[in-house]
Parts: structure tokens; C-alpha cells; sequence
């Protein structure tokens, strides 16, 4: 008797052990926003620190880091506006997911009314 | 699943790797230097780093940094593979 149980302890102990994984084991997460959709299309991205850009996405990865390319971006004035003129073209970008605010595409979107220094 | 992007992002700052990067950071600063390296949190170091303040008009080229300096990620917002284009 004390033999088996002895047998069956240390086999024992490893179910435990990969039961206990499974329940720390998060539900798979899938991202929020399918970005596969926009891809090769032009999309607005806001940034934290007010930052517009708008670009042709490339690339992500899970943590939203973006690769834009033909990358432009609407420079804040004086007044800390973001400006419809003044812009500077950038190229080829890597965006950090951490900062990114917003991202949407620009077709089917247009600009109502954009605030000007004025 | 959606299958994962052809470019990714991390990839292509790792092949930007010896060669000048311009970085915007969340301020009105940017860095220009060669990039010797970036860890996952995309902390950077940077070689012969010049350091410019941005206004609407140009920037300005503030600091020339010899050697290299280690930039925190945490206020990185773009990076531009290939330096600086508009001076």
C-alpha cells in the first residue's frame, strides 16, 4: 500500500502543478482593433502630447506599435493648435504603441472644422 | 486569428540599427544620431546624438552630444529610419 502511494504522489504532484498553470493562464486575448483592415490604407493617428499624423499603415504589432509610410505631420502652432497647413512630411515612420491616442482611417472621413490660430 | 503584418514595427527599427535615426520625442525635442541599439520598451541609445528644438517654422539645433547617450523610451513618440530630412 505505502509503495503505491508513494508511486502515485510524485505523479501526482505535477497535475497539480499543471492544473494551477492552466488557471493563471489568461484568456486568450485578441486585439481590440483588427488592424489587418487598414493596412495599406491611410489612416489619422493622434498621439499623447497632441501630435496628428496621417499615413499609409505598413506594419503592427500587438502593442500597437505602428510602422507608417508617406507620413505626415500636422505641426502644432503658436497657440498649441494643431494647424490644417502646416505640416512636414516625415516618410517612413515607427510609432510607439504606448503613446498612440487614437488611430482611424481616413477614407470616409472628412475635416468639418479644424481649429486655426485665428 | 488575423495573420500577424508583414513589417513589424520592432523590425524595422533593429534594422535601422548603425544607422541615422531622427527621434521625436512628445515635446517640441527631436534627437538625430546614429542608433547603436533599443531594448523592448524601445529605450535607445544613440551615437553623436544633435539635439533640436521644433517650432512651426525649423528647428534648431540646441546640443551636439559626442559619443553616445541613452535615451529613456518613455518619451519617444516617432522614429524616423534614415535621420532628419529637412536640414
Amino acid at each position: 500500500m505505502s509503495e503505491i502511494k508513494q508511486d502515485k504522489q510524485p505523479k501526482l504532484q505535477p497535475q497539480g502543478q499543471q492544473q494551477q498553470k492552466k488557471k493563471f493562464e489568461s484568456p486568450k486575448r485578441e486585439a481590440i482593433l483588427d488592424l489587418a483592415k487598414y493596412k495599406d490604407c491611410q489612416v489619422r493617428v493622434k498621439l499623447m502630447g497632441g501630435r496628428l499624423v496621417v499615413g499609409v499603415l505598413k506594419g503592427y504589432d500587438q502593442l500597437m506599435n505602428l510602422v507608417l509610410d508617406e507620413t505626415i505631420e500636422y505641426m502644432k502652432d503658436t497657440n498649441d493648435e494643431v494647424s490644417k497647413d502646416k505640416t512636414r512630411s516625415l516618410g517612413f515612420t515607427v510609432i510607439r504603441g504606448n503613446i498612440l491616442a487614437s488611430i482611424s482611417p481616413m477614407e470616409g472621413s472628412e475635416i468639418i472644422y479644424m481649429q486655426t490660430s485665428d | 486569428m488575423s495573420l500577424p503584418a508583414d513589417i513589424l514595427p520592432l523590425e524595422v527599427i533593429d534594422k535601422t540599427i548603425d544607422q541615422p535615426v531622427w527621434i521625436i520625442l512628445q515635446s517640441n525635442r527631436e534627437f538625430t544620431g546614429k542608433l547603436v541599439g533599443f531594448d523592448d520598451f524601445v529605450n535607445v541609445i544613440i551615437e553623436d546624438a544633435k539635439e533640436w528644438i521644433v517650432n512651426e517654422e525649423h528647428s534648431e539645433l540646441v546640443m551636439e552630444h559626442n559619443g553616445r547617450m541613452l535615451l529613456s523610451g518613455n518619451n519617444i513618440v516617432m522614429l524616423v529610419p534614415g535621420g532628419k530630412k529637412d536640414v
